[in-house]
């Protein structure tokens, strides 16, 4: 009897199991088939629902804090790095004999920099979502001081007597200048736009600043981006114009002070996106600036006809000019240079010659000595003292690599103790900034969208016809829920956006396999945050302006008293939290070069970082989107508004931020004790 | 006694399917580090580089397994029964072997695919003409060079590529130009020998092209006065292996060129080896497999040869009897990557972009030339123009051109004088988008980041009223 009842039960949870099972995975395979615009992705619930899930504490279970080593300095003795964590808020003190962490000290967020004195004694960290820089005393490992700076402090350097600290706001686009002595900022210069490295060079005399994103302009328009020129005597800037270059990251002098060198990219975006092969999408370089009167500015590739060295970062030379090292964190490589052989190029070309270099492959033929392998995503470099050494900060290995300068050699590398698991977010962080997927590694997700934003460039994606279809680069910061995707709304989900369609338009080569997108989606829907907007909104206190600009964003009546019509509110399509509501409309800004469509309402986090505006980049600025491009009143209604209740409006829509910073207040760290272990 | 009968009955059906289980698996050995390569008993001279002749199809030829390991094992011949078979390549997991033979006299020579654990082999095409040179392509397909005699000007061996199958067979070149001796490369791309035959023959150069036949451009123009004489194999270290002719085309050496720059890295691995090679490919270990003999009158033998320090080893195998040719070694290795790709066969025609029609790396390198500036470009077809049209300010010129369809570029000065051209064959596939600076750019050059005129109009059609022979597009 107990068997035949056991017999029952097995029999009717078979059946029923067969009857949810079947229809059940019919209902799972569509739902699966739609999230992912293919019909083979295989049917883990994992992939959506536990690694993109929004849930903390999901998210604090299959995540991990890593350091992500971003920039370095080397004491005096070379016995000690400075390494920046920029995930965990620290500066890293690491032993280089021992090679193991001695301690770590608690900055600011998400700090970007690290600059010694001259003595070695005292330590300067840009905070750059906190506008201030720390001032840390090495020997008691303490914070005793900070300066406020502008937004977004990166860059860092000390004028020529030490009395001026010299920081780079890449936020703001513009350099602090602070008096050491009475910790106050005494001038404010503007660069040129995003800048974040900064050199002074040797003689002491001029500093420079390099910019990432280039000048604002018209499509079509030359490619220009500024590198400031600070005399350390008055700071009086000068600016010399770099064409057909941006992202440039980072710059360095000969110890001659004969040469800058600094990295850039060239991109192709005035180019119909029409194949990857033969640089047609991206090339990666170095810029010399040569010092002396009407000296050149000399762009030179680094890439090769068939490979290419992604997102060239850091450049440092060696103390007897002869080698500089490129850090090439797209392709986990350094590119060691020739200086001399880059003097002989000079020397022995005309400018009609060096201009045609620019835009040759084979060139790099001539400089480059070696490449040089090394853990994921390299970026800062620091020399020894000595030169002998070469430091590499891994960032996405939470590693420094240690490189011979002489055998050109990897020695090993210091591990800084970071988590061993290499979670999901993080292997879509390293897929992110990795241009493995691209046709010889042209680019990668980082170079068009530098630090997950964007990088101020209209392309043209050519999607049916060559010149149609201008395509303004969207930021992927706090997008996860903010589906559809792509402006004209086709992507349901970030998993059609970076499938199929990716890869025969964009990467032109094998798409991702399925562990990699779940792995990419997962980062880019989740892990990737806004900065805070300390420069419009650093507290959530409007000012007086943007309240009024608020009422305006929020009304339903014009200034006639004239109910607006609920379509054309801008609170209708751009409601909080996300100031999107999801939905694809018609704007008026549908160009004579476009096919017909809708666009996807975008979301307006942080829109005062986003220029240039609309689908096809055609308003430089907010107040253009109605000034230029709003006659008729069909992108919200304000041709009633007045020129002050314009700039209100535009006021209020600069203070907005993603609502992670609702709730919270900026931290001021004061020179109290923050010692961490 | 049910029940003891119905156990009885379940161990007699174990026995039986152990048994079958134990005497099938007997009969799937692997191969894995084992060399496969082709015998042939007769002399090597005459080669054609044109047919194939004595060079691709190597009448009365076998495929043979050898042991490395255990010289004193007997060769296993794999294609008993066949009048001829060579040109076998090994599928990336290790497990197939394709391979082209003819199983009587005067067959059709047909591809053909060995499973290697069985030795079953199954018939992939089953072509009117000759088919040749197999390759696997990644996702389930391969690319081979099939004979084509149905143009009207030119006979000459296109790639074609289907599924591994032999479903859904697709031509994937259409210039006039003789296909030969395709590997894949890393990238995803097939790389192969091709001629040009008409108006002229000209030396065979490595061109490559996506699977889909789209992009097609030179890879590797070889030494004037030299034939590429073999498949070309990439190596772990990015390296491209193949046999080149002396100079005056006797005699083969072996070659090596970096694929991150074809075109300006070649070295001669065997300039210090007398004798000549045939055939090379890749090892596991990084050491290359090699066809050599010392002398005309010896037959090619196999040997290691080691790259790195440029030496010949000692020999693997040698028959007086026989040549020992296109050797590959059984192993498992990396897929190369499966590129997607942008024909739609729904679509007639293709875009073409020339930035700068006066653009020369020449004249813009060293500018003293006084050279007349072109205006107009002309497109040739195989036996008549295919129209004009003027370039617009800038030297841009934007295309739609009829696909699938060979056509010449050169370019004309207001007075209809040439200026410079004709350029090579090209071809544009169904729905391609292909970009170019300009008409003597070298391989090694970069558009500059302008935007051309010629995008803000529409494409100007080839020939004129496109839209009459393709109808809608």
């Amino acid at each position: 009897m107990n068997r035949i009842k056991i017999f029952v039960i097995v029999g009717i949870v078979v059946v029923l199991g067969v009857l949810v099972y079947f229809p059940g995975q019919k209902l799972a395979r569509e739902h699966v088939n739609y999230m992912t615009a293919v019909t083979d992705h295989p049917l883990l619930c994992s992939s959506c629902h536990i690694y993109t899930s929004d849930n903390k504490f999901i998210s604090k279970l299959i995540n991990e804090d890593y350091y992500s080593p971003f920039n370095i300095a080397v004491s005096n003795n070379g016995n000690q790095l400075y390494v920046i964590a920029q995930d965990t808020d620290e500066l890293m003190v690491v032993d280089t004999e021992k090679k193991e962490v001695l301690y770590k000290i608690a900055v600011g967020e998400h700090p970007h920099s690290v600059i010694l004195d001259k003595s070695g004694k005292i330590a300067y960290v840009s905070n750059e979502w906190s506008d201030y820089v720390s001032v840390i005393d090495l020997e008691s490992s303490m914070v005793i001081d900070t300066l406020r700076t502008g937004n977004g402090p990166s860059g860092l350097a000390l004028s020529s007597d030490e009395k001026l600290l010299y920081v780079v706001n890449t936020f703001g686009s513009d350099l602090s200048v602070i008096d050491l002595s009475t910790k106050e900022e005494l001038k404010r210069l503007t660069t040129g736009s995003n800048p974040t490295g900064t050199e002074l060079s040797p003689d002491g005399k001029v500093l420079y600043v390099t910019s990432r994103r280039a000048n604002m302009a018209t499509y079509g328009e030359t490619l220009i981006s500024e590198l400031t020129v600070i005399d350390d005597d008055n700071q009086t800037p000068m600016k010399k114009d770099v064409e057909s270059a941006y992202l440039m990251e980072n710059i360095a002098f000969t110890p001659e002070g004969d040469l800058a060198m600094m990295t850039l990219i060239r991109p192709k975006n005035h180019v119909p996106s029409i194949q990857v092969e033969h640089g047609w999408m991206m090339t990666h370089g170095i810029g010399i600036v040569e010092q002396k009167k009407d000296g050149r500015v000399v762009q030179l590739l680094l890439d090769e006809p068939n490979a290419y060295y992604s997102d060239p970062f850091d450049i440092v030379i060696t103390p007897d000019g002869k080698k500089a090292f490129v850090s090439s964190s797209g392709v986990d490589r350094i590119s060691v240079i020739s200086i001399d052989s880059i003097r002989t190029l000079l020397a022995n070309s005309s400018p009609k010659m060096l201009k045609s270099y620019s835009n040759d492959l084979g060139i790099s033929n001539r400089y480059v000595l070696k490449r040089i392998i090394t853990g994921a995503n390299p970026k800062g470099l620091a020399l020894s003292p000595d030169g002998k050494r070469l430091y590499v900060a891994e960032q996405l290995e939470d590693k420094i690599g240690v490189i011979d300068t002489e055998s050109l050699e990897n020695i090993g590398a210091i591990d800084l103790g970071g988590p061993k698991r290499i979670t999901v977010a993080r292997q879509g962080r390293r897929l992110f900034n990795n241009a493995g997927h691209t046709f010889q590694n042209q680019y990668s997700c980082y170079t068009c969208h530098p630090d997950t934003h964007e990088d101020g460039l209209v392309y043209n994606m050519s999607g049916k016809d060559m010149g149609r279809n201008l395509t303004n680069t969207q930021s992927l910061r706090e997008i996860g829920d903010t589906a559809p995707f792509k402006w004209n709304g086709k992507n349901q989900t970030v998993y059609k956006q970076d499938g199929m369609r990716f890869s025969t338009v964009l990467t032109r080569t094998e798409q991702f396999s399925y562990n990699d997108l779940d792995a990419i989606v997962a980062y880019i829907v989740r892990g990737i945050k806004q900065p805070p907007n300390l420069m419009y909104n650093p507290n959530g206190q409007l000012t007086d302006a943007q309240l009024r600009g608020k009422l305006l964003f929020d009304r339903s009546e014009d200034n006639l008293g004239n109910v607006i019509p609920e379509n054309n509110r801008c609170i209708t399509c751009h409601p909080p939290p996300l100031y999107t509501n999801l939905e694809l409309s018609d704007v008026s800004t549908l160009a004579d070069t476009d096919d017909p469509m809708l666009f996807d309402t975008p979301h307006l986090n942080n829109v005062f970082a986003a220029a240039p505006y609309l689908h096809d980049g055609r308003a430089k600025t907010l107040e253009e989107i109605w000034t230029v491009y709003g006659e008729d009143d069909k992108h919200g209604h304000v041709n009633d508004l007045t020129k002050m209740q314009l700039n209100d409006l535009v006021d209020y829509l600069k203070s907005l931020r993603s609502p992670e910073y609702s709730n919270s207040t900026p931290e001021i760290q004061h020179g109290s004790f923050l010692h961490s272990n | 006694m049910i029940r003891r009968r119905m156990h009885i009955v379940f161990k007699i059906i174990m026995v039986i399917g152990i048994t079958g289980l134990f005497f099938t698996s007997c009969n799937e050995r692997s191969m894995q580090g084992m060399i496969v390569f082709t015998q042939v008993s007769k002399d090597l001279k005459d080669i054609d580089l044109v047919t194939g002749n004595s060079w691709r199809y190597l009448y009365e030829s076998r495929i043979v397994a050898l042991n490395p390991d255990a010289s004193e094992e007997k060769l296993k011949v794999l294609t008993e029964g066949y009048f001829s078979a060579c040109s076998p390549e090994i599928s990336y997991d290790g497990k197939f072997m394709i391979f082209a033979a003819q199983k009587k006299q005067n067959d059709i020579w047909q591809i053909w695919e060995m499973n290697l654990k069985n030795l079953k082999v199954r018939k992939v095409t089953s072509s009117n003409e000759n088919c040749i040179d197999p390759a696997y392509l990644p996702g389930g397909r391969l690319v081979f060079s099939k004979f084509s005699t149905n143009k009207a000007v030119i006979k000459e061996h296109s790639l074609f590529t289907c599924n591994i199958d032999g479903s859904e067979i697709k031509q994937i070149t259409f210039n006039p130009n003789t296909n030969f001796a395709s590997t894949v490369l890393q990238d995803g791309r097939v790389l192969t020998i091709s001629k040009q035959l008409y108006p002229d023959h000209r030396d065979g150069m490595f061109m490559v092209l996506r699977p889909d036949g789209t992009k097609e451009e030179l890879f590797y123009q070889g030494v004037k006065g030299r034939n590429i004489l073999s498949r070309a194999y990439e190596t772990k270290n990015r390296k491209i292996v193949f046999i080149e002719s002396d100079k005056n085309k006797e005699g083969a050496n072996l070659i090596s060129i970096d694929y991150n720059r074809p075109a300006h890295s070649r070295i001669d691995l065997s300039s210090d080896i007398n004798g000549d090679f045939h055939t090379i490919s890749p090892m596991k270990g990084g050491m290359l497999l090699v066809s050599y003999r010392a002398s005309e009158d010896e037959r090619y033998a196999l040997y290691k040869f080691d790259p790195e320090n440029k030496i010949l080893g000692n020999p693997i195998y040698k028959n007086t009897k026989y040549n020992a040719l296109e050797a590959v070694e059984v192993e498992k290795n990396e897929r190369p990557r499966n590129i997607p790709s942008e024909v739609d066969m729904n679509v007639k025609t293709g875009l073409m972009l020339c930035q700068d029609i006066n653009f020369s790396d020449d004249q813009n390198v060293n500018n003293t030339s006084s050279t007349s500036k072109a205006v107009r470009m002309e497109v040739m077809g195989m036996d008549s123009s295919l129209g004009i049209v003027d370039v617009e300010k800038d030297g841009s010129v934007y295309l739609k051109i009829l696909a699938d369809t060979p056509f010449q570029l050169r370019t004309l000065d207001v007075d209809g004088k040439i200026v410079s051209g004709p350029s090579s064959w090209i071809y544009l596939r169904p729905n391609e988008r292909r970009g170019c600076v300009g008409c003597h750019q070298g391989n090694e050059r970069v558009p500059d980041n302008r935007q051309p005129l010629s995008v803000l109009k529409a494409p100007l059609e080839i020939p004129k009223h496109l839209n009459k022979v393709v109808g809608n597009r």
